[in-house]
């Protein structure tokens, strides 16, 4: 009874021996595997709400030169922050920044009407204010054209951008 | 109300524990296990449930492309439900401890370097749930979660493993 004993444990601890360098690692290898499965489903099922190329989707971006087509038939919305729009900004932008969002947003409401497109700049384009504050203003503000459509854009290169092409 | 819901989780966590302790022998080691991977799987499910907030989320950092984040976006979350429940089954334990530990390693680093960066962002570890959190606050947290793997780790390389662990 003893030897049988022996013989049934023995081969088990060689065995995590054998496996004390490598065996995380596979376990691992195994983790990282099986939580691809459910990912790809959820990419598949989101694969239309997602935009995979930028972080904006390209109907929600306008180019400077577009926006300033539209003329009078656009407001323009400055999302930085108060000092930064003190030093500079696009003429007759509103400032409506996140920081003082409940204050500024009364504010501008009034001066927007369904007609009227909303291009919202940050600093730069890696700033990602522009993009939270057009967000809130289609989501809480449920800003939309006469037809239901979106009206709020993001400045594709922000302020840098409008900066360069008024130079 | 903001308050009531992480104190209602927290007692609630407390009340579990403490009935495992009294109907169970349940070792000290056990008890980090289920909290750290509770923790993973709760942070891994609100995530999961707004895989776009969470791309915008790692966007946040500067410091990977777009299509690298919402990629990302979809698949970590997931990766954190896995090895979570890996830690509380001990199912794959090692495996999801070693995947645990690296991430939280490299999510404090990132975290450090936006915040050395001038970087103001939220980190959206916990969903929303921990958009007003500090940056010490998260900072405390992932050190304290760190030292919680890394101490499941050496438990493990020592020889005194979890028993059934796989």
């Amino acid at each position: 009874m003893r030897w049988r004993l022996r013989r049934r444990t023995r081969p088990v601890q060689r065995n995590n021996e054998i496996f004390v360098s490598g065996h995380w690692l596979r376990q691992a290898a195994v983790l990282v595997l099986f939580a691809l499965v459910p990912a790809i489903g959820e990419a598949i099922y989101f694969r239309d709400k997602v935009s995979w190329q930028s972080p904006i989707p390209a109907s929600e971006l306008v180019t400077v030169d577009q926006a300033r087509a539209w003329g009078d038939s656009s407001i323009w919305v400055d999302a930085r922050p108060d000092e930064e729009f003190a030093r500079g900004h696009v003429t007759g932008a509103v400032s409506l920044n996140e920081d003082r969002w409940n204050e500024l947003l009364p504010q501008f409401l009034p001066k927007w009407s369904p007609d009227k497109k909303v291009v919202v700049y940050c600093s730069a384009q890696s700033c990602n204010v522009a993009r939270e504050v057009a967000k809130r203003l289609r989501d809480e503000a449920q800003l939309k054209d006469g037809e239901g459509k979106n009206c709020v854009f993001v400045l594709q290169g922000g302020w840098e951008e409008w900066l360069k092409k008024n130079r | 109300m903001k308050i009531f819901w992480p104190v209602f989780a927290t007692i609630l966590a407390a009340v579990a524990v403490i009935a495992l302790i009294a109907t169970r022998k349940i070792t000290f080691w056990r008890i980090v296990d289920l909290i750290v991977g509770g923790i993973f799987i709760y942070a891994g499910v609100v995530k999961a449930l707004d895989p776009i907030q969470f791309g915008i989320d790692i966007d946040n950092y500067k410091t990977l492309p777009w299509f690298i984040s919402v990629r990302l976006a979809f698949y970590l979350p997931w990766l954190e439900i896995f090895c979570g429940l890996a830690l509380i089954f001990r199912f794959l334990y090692r495996g999801g401890l070693s995947i645990l530990a690296a991430l939280t390693a490299v999510f404090i680093v990132a975290t450090i370097a936006a915040k050395v960066r001038g970087l103001d962002i939220t980190c959206g570890c916990f969903g929303h749930a921990s958009k007003n959190w500090s940056f010490s606050t998260h900072l405390a947290l992932d050190l304290a979660i760190l030292v919680a793997l890394v101490a499941l780790s050496f438990r493990v390389a020592s020889g005194n493993r979890p028993q059934n662990a796989v």
